[in-house]
């Protein structure tokens, strides 16, 4: 089925390059790039545009993971923006991998990273673009083997009609099972089947129940250094090197910070082999210390202060804990003054900020920003959430106020994004309702005085609500989806191209219960992510839900077992090198 | 010292902009581990001046970049900095050049040719010549005018041949490749 060679792909993009925006983005051949020949040919698809694509990490690692097997090659592909979509079309044009321009339906394995729910159309109008049948039950012998991974696979119910087999959890071992499963499967069936059996994969037509796949230490051999490098700039630009997996502070709405667990920290020295080599590999200028929260990292200030001698090259680290430690963080890697500095108290008053458990107090957040004013910063981002469970108007207002405490310490320029929150699945929030669109709107209303002194980024209520109903709905929506994407409901995530309107008005034709969906519930309602077991417990996350709603603290557990679960379900442990101070 | 490189951007790459150019040399020459200079400043960069800039979609083969560093580099650097590169971009020269050498006052401009599939409309006066199925005309463009743009004639492709430089540069460098 693979290594034909197709060399009209290529033949008509040179033909049509020349007509749309950033050519760049479409040619592939990057530095880095690997092209080989191997008996089983996988595409792994971001299912969004290359420039957002290309700044995905987890793509990087399977990329490498896959093209160091000898049986299996790995290459890439991203949806392209509507003007090449339309030239594609009109030229026949097949969506193509960016190593050997192969159309994706001679491949043996595609493969799609769901980071977030709003990317499900696109996923859609990827296979479209590809010619691979949409439903599972449609596809032949002849069509490739559909699978997916990320965060959003968690809850695979809303698109699991489109995908042949979910990897649930980390996928540096999964991946090399499932490849191995297909190359040795008779046919598309046996393939199935023999997936159906490996830790961490849910096939829809096969598993009842699925458990996630951990991988105990985050191994040296994972890291990828020989990083691609675009041409295009996109949204990340940098080299990456992940320093920590999983987050121990347990914040109860925050998704990642659950089914990551438990955390795997690599060591000062290996992250110091591994930014050597990545730099050396690539020419970047730029490392990212990747995780979750990179200040809570055992041996963060010694290996901000190695790499820091690295000859003109600039870190970053993208951190969100409103503390002191974020600034000295900051302060060390030599960040931007002009760029500005981030935190992230997430709720406006210290009763909220227990509610969702973030583990920081008003005082840690007035002494980050006081700490920053005297290293000579005067810009400032924050980050708050509205719609948290038990808000109230004083919470709101708090927000307010507390935006104003920090502007008067002297920023000259203040800005915050206020969200709305989204109660997602596997989160002890996942009981509670999300607060609809106008509720949204008169909540938002409660922080317009601020607008005198902050710039003030409300994001959009209704985009938090498809985003809610696509993250927390079930098997139904399947067809709500695959509508969406007839009428071009895609790159729903761009402002340019998100429409409310007939968002809804599609659910509504749809008869989809959004009330039900949205709405609050208890321990013994059934959620269509229930027979995903992320190692957490039912009964940890409503207990965890339970202490929310006393304003009860649940402690770091680097400081204690908390008892989630998840350590002894997996026979893991916490992998932290150094003591903390 | 003072190095004058020259080099090509075809196939795929003749897509790259202006600055999407600039920024892969800049890479491949970090990626080289040279010691090269930097700017001064607290967001050092690297001491790095081209040719004029290029229209996207333009098969270049007459590319220009200027560095200073203190390693000597002949030609061995040329396969040592093309084994770093993407495929469709490749140094062919590299010049010694005087301390004081400036691209602006060196370059009198480029050549220019257009390529086409069938017979052109072109301006009166311009050569044309045939070669088997393709029309190509060549003329000189004075260094910073505009250069021809893709679709300007309706031709098929548009290249930047080579440099011209005025006469004082062949007697002041020394040469590889």
């Amino acid at each position: 089925m693979n290594n034909k060679k197709h060399p009209s792909v290529l033949n008509k993009l040179v033909g049509v390059l020349d007509k749309v925006e950033k050519p760049s983005r479409y040619i592939g051949n990057e530095y880095n790039s690997v092209k080989k020949d191997a008996p089983l040919s996988v595409c792994l698809v971001f299912p969004d545009l290359y420039d957002v694509g290309m700044s995905h990490f987890g793509v990087k690692i399977l990329y490498d993971i896959v093209n160091d097997l000898d049986f299996a090659k790995c290459e890439r592909s991203y949806l392209p923006w509507p003007d090449m979509q339309r030239e594609m079309k009109d030229n026949s044009i097949p969506l193509y991998s960016y190593e050997s321009y192969t159309p994706l339906d001679h491949f043996d394995v595609v493969g799609f990273t769901l980071q977030y729910e709003m990317s499900y159309t696109n996923v859609l109008r990827a296979l479209n673009l590809a010619n691979i049948p949409l439903r599972s039950a449609d596809r032949g012998e002849d069509s490739p083997i559909v699978i997916a991974g990320g965060p959003c696979t968690f809850n695979p119910s809303p698109i699991e009609d489109f995908i042949d087999a979910f990897l649930i959890g980390d996928g540096e071992e999964g991946i090399v099972e499932m490849l191995e499963a297909i190359r040795s499967g008779k046919d598309r069936s046996d393939k199935l089947r023999k997936l159906s059996n490996i830790e961490g994969v849910y096939v829809p037509s096969h598993n009842n129940r699925v458990r996630k796949r951990v991988v105990h230490d985050l191994k040296r051999s994972w890291a990828p250094t020989r990083q691609i490098l675009p041409y295009t700039e996109i949204v990340h630009d940098r080299g990456v090197v992940e320093i920590m997996r999983g987050c121990t502070n347990g914040c109860r709405f925050c998704q990642a910070g659950m089914i990551y667990r438990p955390v795997r920290e690599r060591s000062n020295d290996e992250i110091l082999d591994i930014s050597f080599e990545t730099i050396k590999q690539t020419g970047y200028e730029e490392l990212s210390l990747l995780s979750l929260s990179s200040a809570d990292h055992s041996q963060i200030k010694d290996i901000v202060s190695s790499l820091r001698e690295i000859p003109y090259t600039s870190l970053s680290i993208p951190s969100t804990r409103a503390n002191s430690l974020t600034v000295e963080i900051a302060k060390a890697i030599g960040s931007v003054r002009k760029s500005g500095i981030t935190i992230a108290p997430e709720a406006g008053t210290q009763r909220l900020r227990n509610v969702i458990n973030k583990g920081i107090s008003e005082e840690d957040i007035i002494s980050a920003a006081k700490l920053a004013i005297e290293n000579g910063w005067r810009r400032i981002k924050l980050y708050f959430m509205i719609g948290l469970p038990t808000e109230t108007d004083d919470d709101v207002r708090g927000i307010g106020h507390l935006i104003d405490r920090i502007k008067r310490m002297g920023f000259y320029d203040l800005s915050a994004t206020i969200g709305v929150f989204v109660p997602k699945a596997h989160t002890p929030f996942q009981f509670e309702s999300q607060i609809m669109p106008d509720e949204a709107m008169r909540r938002f209303k409660l922080l317009n005085w601020t607008n005198k002194f902050a710039k003030l980024n409300f994001t959009d209520p209704h985009k938090a609500l498809i985003e809610g109903i696509l993250s927390r709905g079930g098997k139904e929506l399947s067809y709500v989806i695959e509508e969406a994407e007839k009428r071009d409901l895609i790159f729903a995530d761009w402002d340019e191209f998100f429409n409310a309107q007939r968002w809804m008005d599609l659910f509504k034709e749809y008869n989809v219960d959004i009330d039900h969906i949205m709405g609050k519930k208890s321990f013994k309602d059934e959620f269509p992510w229930d027979f995903v077991d992320s190692g957490i417990s039912k009964g940890f996350l409503w207990a965890e839900y339970q202490r929310s709603l006393r304003g009860d603290l649940t402690v770091d557990c680097r400081n204690g077992c908390t008892g989630c679960g998840v350590c002894p379900n997996f026979g893991v442990e916490n992998i932290i090198h150094g003591v903390r101070e | 010292m003072k190095y004058l490189f020259f080099y090509k951007r075809y196939g795929l790459l003749r897509f790259l902009s202006n600055h999407e150019t600039m920024r892969m040399i800049e890479r491949i020459l970090r990626r080289t581990g040279m010691n090269l200079k930097m700017t001064e400043g607290f967001h050092q960069r690297l001491k790095l001046s081209f040719g004029q800039a290029l229209p996207t979609g333009i098969i270049d083969r007459a590319g220009l970049f200027l560095i200073s560093t203190d390693e000597e580099i002949g030609q061995e650097f040329i396969g040592k900095i093309n084994s770093l590169s993407p495929h469709g971009f490749e140094v062919y020269r590299i010049c010694k050049v005087s301390e004081k050498f400036e691209l602006g006052r060196s370059v009198n401009g480029y050549v220019f040719s257009l390529i086409f599939l069938e017979e052109p409309n072109i301006p009166e006066g311009w050569k044309i010549e045939k070669y088997g199925k393709i029309w190509k005309t060549s003329f000189f463009v004075a260094f910073n005018s505009s250069s021809p743009r893709t679709n300007a004639y309706g031709q098929y492709l548009t290249l930047r041949e080579s440099v011209v430089f005025k006469e004082t540069f062949n007697d002041e460098s020394a040469c590889c490749g």
